[in-house]
């Protein structure tokens, strides 16, 4: 091994340098050398620069920031939301209306479509981000893959309020032919069928509308560009002698990727799925503009009406009484804790997928 | 890099510098000076109704160029303006509903810890967008009573060949199809104003009173915004909506709108005369607040019941952000609102203010702190609904507002003549009843004619009016544009092309540069 390669990092440097017995014999050398008075032990405390103590000062207060701002929202959210909290109780999360009016209401049915949307547009968006991240890593020329890398990035700068445009305006009428076709041929599994009120099966168009489905499909292809990214990323950093290995070995394309990129990027596809959940269960303005919200449970998602808890408070904010806003800020600690729970999940399978330690 | 050469980059960066400074020091030049020249008056804000936000965002636009004035506003929902005037954080607020002295859920009374005075800005009328075709033809001459409409709005009739929707509309034969009523999923200032209407009218069917949050209604849909409740009439999915809206989205959509059946026993579209004439018999409480019992009962033939206006919260002390100083720029936006402004407000879609509410208002703006307009002066006041030296009982407004037709009034005669956007579509007779034209109606005291002979052509629809003065109106049945490749089509071909080239390009043509660069550089 050569001198210049023994150091990975400066904690190494700073442990050999305090193993002063074994590196005598270098250092003696060293001072030869350089005519150097010998003296005793080398002092080891080292004294930082001025521009060293700025930048660090700097980053902590950064850092001390960030998790201070998160703490506050956290904060914040409970403060307001004990007062709607403390007359709900526990039922809170079992309720299904939502009136602050009449002091009945809980989140049962808008966590309930809160979710439903976030895993239909996960359904819809991992297989499309997962073909891309590979396509992107593995198969383009390296001229191809810049441009499909911005043409990525492009689409996660586009505002969602413009996907939630191109959903109503555009989407809706063309997926209705869809939902009616998987409803008459799939009606038999329940979470497919769409009843109308007299319990047979639907053909109206204007059963089909505003549904969690449509919901779903449009917040799916917003947390594409999020997921491709994080998962190309994982993927181009396998190892190139493993990849050449597995080719020399006889292994088809495919092959490879099979054995080779995709074992080693499962944290950054994990990751990655995650990450997206959390921003499908945030997800606001295209949900809301496409949502008929209602306040029960739908078991039937292509069926109109569900609700999500972003877009239940982007739609009654502006029109709610001290209370009525209470019960919204409890709404939103809900969502904040999951969604908080979800991206801390996620960014530790994603760090932990770093060093390749999957590749096993 | 050669020294000359960095020397003659160098000049150039300093040549650039100082243009950008001289074009910098110029802009400021300018701006002071034309600051300078207007009268200087301190910037407003305010929050509140969104229903009032069209209107409000053009005249705030209007007095920025004409007077130099800075009117802040956002349109975050009435209760949120209500709170912040509460808070002392805005100068005014404009809501649909007032002060809540005794909330429903037992949040605390709202009391603005300085005076205040409500004054009418800007008056509407609900109208009801709607999608209903009968055997493949659009109808556009639906006519509703008030019962009837708030009946399909709280769920009590869920056809549209319910006999009391047939009893309206003797001309057609109502389809057997579910009516979907479409309301705001959001608060908002229109479902308060038709929830006041329903609760003040039809107590007994109306059981939850007035709300801006349309309460949940088993087979109804709920959308975001006037555009979104629209939106959703208009699609061919929406085939048996029925909506309410402001009336300009209807005519944006090309859609009509349901004639409403008023105390006179007319049936009679929302348009801004009719929302005009209602609003004559508005009547202002005791506490300031709008009683509108008058208007909706208005005995007027030409008279749209469902009219209301919202109003401005203006400070009449000086507290919170407000100032005298502030007084004074809020009392000259109020006069401009009240008097140019509305002649800009059939334009935007809602109505101009008539004359009662006018003065009413102007009594209002005279309690303002540091106000410069003192009392109401109609010679100075350029609204479109009176002239100067008018009296209020008498004016322009209800001189000219065109009465409605004969077939328009209730019995087995209804007009074929189209409404709302689609007024130039005619809508064949398919009922027992007979037709009537309701175009070219005259204006003033006269009534206008209507006639029960139609001609038919060979596909039922009616190729000419009636045979009075209204003239022969051709049927020009209702079709929506053909998919077919133009302009609009063309620009957003040239958009994709080139959001595909804005992202392929850059990757290809950077190397080049750079590569370009080191040569010169060598």
């Amino acid at each position: 091994m050569s001198e210049g390669s023994r150091f990975q990092s400066i904690e190494d440097v700073l442990i050999s340098n305090s193993r002063t017995p074994v590196l005598e014999g270098e250092r003696e050398h060293d001072r030869k050398e350089n005519h150097e008075p010998v003296s005793g032990r080398r002092s080891l405390v080292s004294k930082p620069s001025r521009s060293d103590s700025v930048f660090r000062n700097v980053s902590y207060a950064a850092g001390m920031a960030t998790v201070g701002i998160m703490l506050a929202v956290g904060v914040f959210l409970t403060l307001r939301a004990s007062d709607a909290l403390s007359v709900a109780g526990f039922s809170f999360l079992t309720e299904q209306e939502w009136s602050p009016e009449t002091q009945k209401f809980g989140i049962a049915a808008v966590l309930f479509g809160t979710i439903t949307i976030a895993l239909i547009a996960l359904c819809v968006s991992v297989p499309l981000s997962l073909g891309a991240a590979l396509l992107i890593s593995e198969i383009v020329s390296p001229k191809v893959r810049t441009a499909l890398i911005t043409l990525v990035d492009l689409m996660a700068a586009v505002p969602s309020v413009i996907f939630g445009l191109w959903g109503v305006f555009y989407l809706q009428a063309n997926v209705i032919p869809v939902s009616q076709w998987i409803s008459t041929n799939f009606g038999w599994i329940p979470i497919f069928r769409v009843s109308n009120a007299a319990g047979e099966l639907a053909t109206e168009a204007s059963a089909f509308t505003s549904s969690a489905f449509i919901a779903g499909i449009v917040v799916g292809l917003m947390v594409v560009p999020t997921q491709t990214s994080v998962m190309r990323e994982a993927f181009s950093q396998t190892p190139m002698g493993e990849r050449e290995g597995a080719l020399a070995l006889g292994s088809t394309r495919w092959g490879m990727i099979q054995t080779v990129v995709l074992p080693f990027g499962r944290g950054g596809i994990i990751g990655g799925v995650m990450l997206g959940l959390g921003r499908a269960l945030g997800e606001t303005i295209a949900v809301y503009m496409i949502i008929s919200p209602i306040f029960v449970i739908n078991w039937e998602l292509l069926k109109t009406g569900t609700n999500s808890v972003s877009s239940l408070i982007a739609l009654r904010y502006g029109e709610s009484s001290q209370f009525g806003l209470s019960a919204l800020m409890a709404a939103g600690l809900v969502l904040f804790l999951i969604t908080l729970a979800i991206n801390f999940t996620a960014s530790s399978i994603v760090a932990r997928s770093r060093s390749g330690a999957e590749s096993g | 890099m050669s020294p000359s050469h960095a020397r003659s980059s160098q000049l150039r960066r300093r040549t650039l510098s100082a243009s950008f400074g001289i074009v910098l020091v110029g802009i400021m030049v300018f701006a002071g000076a034309s600051a300078a020249n207007a009268e200087s008056y301190d910037p407003i804000t305010g929050t509140g109704s969104t229903w009032s936000q069209n209107a409000l965002d053009q005249w705030r636009k209007n007095v920025a160029s004409n007077y130099g004035m800075t009117v802040n506003y956002s349109g975050t929902g009435s209760s949120a303006g209500r709170r912040d005037y509460i808070g002392g954080t805005v100068d005014y607020a404009v809501s649909e509903i007032p002060f809540q002295a005794n909330p429903e859920d037992g949040s605390p009374a709202e009391i603005p810890p300085r005076g205040y005075a409500y004054m009418p800005i800007v008056a509407g009328g609900t109208s009801f967008m709607y999608n209903l075709k009968i055997g493949g033809q659009r109808v556009s001459n639906l006519r509703l009573s008030g019962d009837t409409v708030t009946k399909i709005f709280s769920g009590a009739i869920s056809k549209w060949n319910d006999p009391v929707i047939a009893a309206d509309n003797p001309g057609l034969a109502m389809p057997d199809k579910t009516i979907t009523p479409v309301v705001r999923s959001d608060g908002s200032g229109s479902t308060a104003q038709f929830t006041l209407w329903m609760s003040k009218q039809y107590p007994s069917i109306w059981t939850t009173g007035m709300t801006s949050i349309f309460p949940g209604l088993a087979g109804s849909k709920g959308q975001s915004g006037s555009s979104g409740v629209a939106g959703y009439v208009s699609q061919d999915y929406g085939e048996g909506s029925i909506t309410y809206v402001e009336y300009s989205y209807a005519l944006e959509a090309g859609f009509p709108v349901a004639k409403i059946l008023n105390a006179a026993g007319y049936y009679v579209e929302p348009t801004s005369s009719s929302v005009a004439v209602a609003l004559l018999q508005a009547q202002i409480a005791g506490d300031l607040t709008q009683i509108l019992d008058g208007v909706y009962n208005n005995a007027d033939p030409r008279t749209y019941a469902l009219s209301s206006y919202s109003y401005m919260i203006v400070p009449t002390e000086v507290g919170g952000v407000f100032t005298v100083g502030k007084g004074k720029t809020l009392s000259t936006f109020a006069k401009y609102m009240l008097c140019e402004g509305q002649q800009q407000a059939a334009d935007l879609g809602y109505s101009p203010l008539p004359m009662n509410l006018v003065i009413a208002g102007f009594t209002q703006v005279a309690r303002i702190p540091g106000t410069a307009v003192p009392a109401f002066d109609p010679s100075s006041c350029n609204n479109p609904t009176f002239k100067p030296g008018e009296d209020p009982n008498n004016n322009l407004l209800a001189q000219t507002a065109p009465q409605p037709a004969t077939c328009d009034k209730r019995g087995p005669d209804q007009c074929t003549t189209g409404t709302g956007g689609a007024s130039a579509t005619e809508t064949a007779i398919s009922g027992t009843g007979n037709g009537g034209s309701a175009s070219g109606s005259a204006t003033g005291s006269s009534s206008a004619s209507g006639a029960s002979t139609t001609a038919y052509d060979e596909y039922g629809n009616s190729v000419s009016g009636g045979t009075g003065v209204a003239g022969a109106v051709s049927a020009s049945p209702f079709t929506l544009a053909q998919d077919s490749w133009g302009t609009p089509q063309n620009i957003m071909l040239a958009a994709g092309l080139f959001v595909v080239l804005a992202a392929v390009v850059p990757p290809f043509v950077a190397p080049q540069m750079q590569r370009l660069m080191q040569k010169r550089k060598r």
